[in-house]
C-alpha cells in the first residue's frame, strides 16, 4: 500500500518530465505545395534521340543579395537533372566540357532564396522562456520560414529557348530544447527539392523539344528509357520527431 | 587571491597554447540557429557600498559553468547586427571576506552578441535567479539565506578555432532577497572575469 502510494506520485513525475522534455526537444517541418504543381509525368524517349546537357550557370541570390552557389546546391540540382534521364551526358561549367561543335541542351537557373528567420520574434519569446525558468519552453514554440523561387532557361543546340518557373515554402517549428542547426538545413534542403521537382516536371512534359528527331534505321530495334521526376514530397509533411531521432547518424 | 591568480594564469596559458596549436580558420565562426554554447568562467567579485548603510565588504572567486542555445541568425546590418541567445547558468561564489561563506545560484540568461567583427564578437548579458548563500544572516545587509542574484555585463569574445572562444569581461551583481525577509539591503559588486566557450 505504501510502495503504491509513493510510486504513484513518482510515476507521474517522471511521465511528466518525460512528455515535457519530449515536448521541449521536438520540431516539425511544413511544406507548402508548389504554386506550380502539376502531376508527376513520365515519358519514355528513345536513348539515342537524348542529347547532352551543360549545366552553364546557376545564380543563387539571398534575401536579394547575389552570393556564391554552394557546392551542395550545385550537386544537388545536377543529381536531380541527371535522375530524369532525360539526357544523354551531364556537363556542368569549370568541369568537363563536351566537344565546342557537339549539339547539346544549355541550363542557367536562377535561385532566389527568402529567408525569414523570424529574429525579433525568437528573442522576445527566447526572453519569456528563460524568465520561466524554461518551464514554458515546451508550450512555446519558434518558427523560421525559408521560400525558394527558381527560374530555368533550357536553350536547345538550335538556340530555341524555353523557359520555366517555380516556386516552393515551408516552415519548421521547434521548441527551445529542440533547436538544431540540422532542422534549418532539412528545412532548406527539402523546400529546394521540392521546388526542383516542380521545375523539372515541367521540363518532362516538354521532353520531344530536348530530344534529337533521328530516323530510325530499318530493322534495328528502338532502345528506350523511361524518363521522369524523382519522387519527392509535393505537399505539407507534417514531421514530429525528437532531434535525436531525426539527426544523420 | 593568489588561488584566482593561479586559475586566471591557467587560463591565459592555455588560451595561448590552444592559439598556437589550434589552426584558426580564416571564415569567420558560423554560429546559426540551434548552435549551443557550453562555457567556463572564473572571476572574482569585490564589493561596492552604495549607501552608507552598507558596511559589508564581501569578496572572493566565483565560478560560473553555462549552457546557451543560439535562437536567431544575425539581426541588423549595421555595427550593431547580432545575434540572440538564451540559456542558463549555475553561479558558485566563495565569499572569503568578511567571513569564509559559499553561494549558489541558477541563473536564466540571455546574451546579444556582436557579430560585425568576425572572430572577436562582443557582447551583453543579462542573467537573474535564485541564490543561497549562508552569508546571509551573519552580515547586516541580508537577513535570509534564501536570495535572487541579477547580474548584467558586458564581455568580448575571441574566436581561437570556429568552435572555441576566449571570454573576458565584467559584470555588475547584485544579491538580494526581494523583500521576503528584512533587512534586506542587498549585496552589490563588479565581477571582472574570465573564461571559455565551446560551440558546437
Amino acid at each position: 500500500m505504501m510502495g503504491q502510494f509513493i510510486s504513484q506520485p513518482l510515476l507521474g513525475c517522471v511521465l511528466a518530465m518525460t512528455l515535457g522534455l519530449g515536448a521541449g526537444c521536438s520540431h516539425r517541418i511544413e511544406l507548402a505545395a508548389p504554386t506550380e504543381a502539376t502531376a508527376p509525368t513520365n515519358a519514355t524517349v528513345a536513348t539515342d534521340a537524348r542529347m547532352p546537357l551543360l549545366l552553364e550557370t546557376i545564380r543563387v541570390t539571398h534575401n536579394g543579395s547575389s552570393i556564391a552557389p554552394p557546392a551542395l546546391l550545385e550537386r544537388q540540382v545536377l543529381g536531380a537533372i541527371e535522375a530524369t534521364r532525360l539526357f544523354a551526358q551531364h556537363y556542368q561549367s569549370g568541369h568537363t566540357q563536351p566537344d565546342a561543335d557537339q549539339p547539346r541542351v544549355t541550363v542557367r537557373l536562377s535561385i532566389d532564396n527568402v529567408v525569414e528567420p523570424h529574429a525579433g520574434q525568437a528573442a522576445w519569446r527566447g526572453f519569456v522562456i528563460s524568465a520561466s525558468m524554461f518551464t514554458l519552453a515546451p508550450f512555446i514554440s519558434l518558427n523560421y520560414d525559408y521560400a525558394t523561387e527558381m527560374s530555368l532557361e533550357m536553350e536547345r543546340w538550335d538556340g530555341q529557348i524555353k523557359r520555366y518557373h517555380a516556386t516552393s515554402n515551408g516552415s519548421a517549428h521547434y521548441n527551445l530544447f529542440g533547436a538544431n542547426p540540422e532542422i534549418i538545413e532539412q528545412l532548406k534542403g527539402q523546400v529546394t527539392e521540392v521546388c526542383l521537382s516542380s521545375l523539372l516536371n515541367q521540363v518532362i512534359q516538354d521532353s520531344p523539344f530536348y530530344l534529337a528527331s533521328k530516323e530510325q534505321p530499318q530493322g534495328s530495334p528502338i532502345r528506350t528509357v523511361s524518363v521522369g521526376v524523382r519522387r519527392s514530397p509535393t505537399r505539407a509533411i507534417p514531421v514530429s520527431q525528437p532531434v535525436a531521432a531525426s539527426s544523420p547518424q | 587571491m593568489p588561488f584566482l591568480t593561479r586559475v586566471l594564469t591557467a587560463l591565459a596559458l592555455w588560451s595561448l597554447i590552444a592559439a598556437t596549436h589550434l589552426h584558426a580558420a580564416d571564415s569567420a565562426p558560423k554560429i546559426t540557429v540551434g548552435t549551443q554554447e557550453v562555457g567556463l568562467t572564473a572571476g572574482y567579485m569585490l564589493p561596492h557600498r552604495l549607501t552608507k548603510d552598507h558596511t559589508t565588504k564581501q569578496e572572493g572567486p566565483a565560478f560560473m559553468p553555462s549552457w546557451m542555445m543560439t535562437i536567431t541568425d544575425p539581426l541588423g546590418n549595421s555595427w550593431y547586427r547580432g545575434q540572440v541567445s538564451v540559456g542558463a547558468e549555475m553561479v558558485y561564489i566563495q565569499f572569503q571576506e568578511p567571513i569564509l561563506t559559499h553561494g549558489f545560484g541558477f541563473t536564466p540568461k540571455i546574451k546579444y552578441s556582436f557579430v560585425a567583427l568576425d572572430r572577436i564578437r562582443p557582447y551583453a548579458e543579462f542573467a537573474g535567479g535564485p541564490f543561497w548563500t549562508d552569508l546571509a544572516g551573519k552580515i547586516p545587509e541580508e537577513s535570509s539565506r534564501f536570495n535572487f542574484v541579477l547580474t548584467a555585463g558586458v564581455g568580448i569574445s575571441y574566436f581561437l578555432t570556429d568552435q572555441t572562444a576566449l571570454n573576458i569581461g565584467y559584470r555588475f551583481h547584485h544579491i538580494s532577497n526581494a523583500g521576503t525577509r528584512y533587512p534586506n539591503l542587498g549585496l552589490n559588486a563588479s565581477l571582472p572575469f574570465g573564461g571559455f566557450s565551446f560551440f558546437f
